[in-house]
């Protein structure tokens, strides 16, 4: 049975280019799921261009949801890549 | 380091590749293999067929290549090159270029097949911006 788990980020940086990237790279390491919301809308975090599509900010917050043997693991990668990437 | 996928770009300008290459390494990093075609042999705008083989006959082919044309010539120099001389694993790409090339670096960059790069980069059709 698959876990599943989630969080809200306060984005310290805008989730632009370079930190969208950092996101789908660190997602990569992982079997689970993990997905971005924000504003209504949801993004995988495989896809770097539906994540900028996103359009989330910094301050702003987004919530994060990994589902997956590895969930846990995957959604602390994600949140450390969306709060450290400048 | 393993391989990756690589990307070829080609097109009109010199300048115009050499920027979305840099943007592609800030992005998806350094281990992602990156050719580039730009201009002509004689530093102009246009395309070069030698140009455009010899950025494909030079990208490492081990997991595959995905070569993305910006337009018009770009894309006829690069499918009369493919199909002069037809190369395994290798495949011309019907994407936006800056959003196309983009979403295949970047999830090439992890390690993935030429079928999911090939997938990444198609989905930059469905992209919005706003």
């Amino acid at each position: 049975m698959p876990g599943s788990c989630e969080t809200d980020v306060v984005l310290g940086a805008h989730l632009h280019a370079r930190p969208a990237g950092q996101v789908v790279r660190a997602a990569a390491r992982f079997s689970s799921d993990v997905e971005i919301s924000f504003g209504g809308r949801t993004a995988s975090a495989r896809g770097i261009l539906g994540l900028l599509a996103l359009g989330a900010t910094a301050g702003q917050t987004v919530t994060v949801r990994a589902t997956g043997d590895d969930a846990p693991e995957a959604l602390a990668a994600i949140v450390t890549a969306l709060t450290t990437t400048p | 380091m393993t391989s990756t996928v690589s990307i070829v770009l080609v097109s009109h300008s010199a300048l115009l590749v050499a920027g979305v290459r840099e943007l592609l390494r800030q992005v998806a990093g350094e281990h992602v293999g990156i050719n580039t075609a730009g201009g002509t042999e004689d530093g102009g705008l246009g395309t070069g067929y030698d140009l455009v083989r010899t950025a494909i006959d030079d990208a490492d082919d081990a997991l595959g290549v995905v070569v993305i044309p910006d337009l018009g010539s770009s894309v006829l120099t690069a499918k009369a090159v493919l199909d002069d001389e037809p190369r395994e694993k290798v495949v011309l790409l019907d994407v936006p270029f800056v959003e196309g090339a983009l979403a295949a670096a970047v999830i090439a960059a992890t390690g993935a097949d030429l079928d999911t790069v090939v997938a990444a980069a198609r989905e930059a059709w469905d992209a919005r911006k706003l």
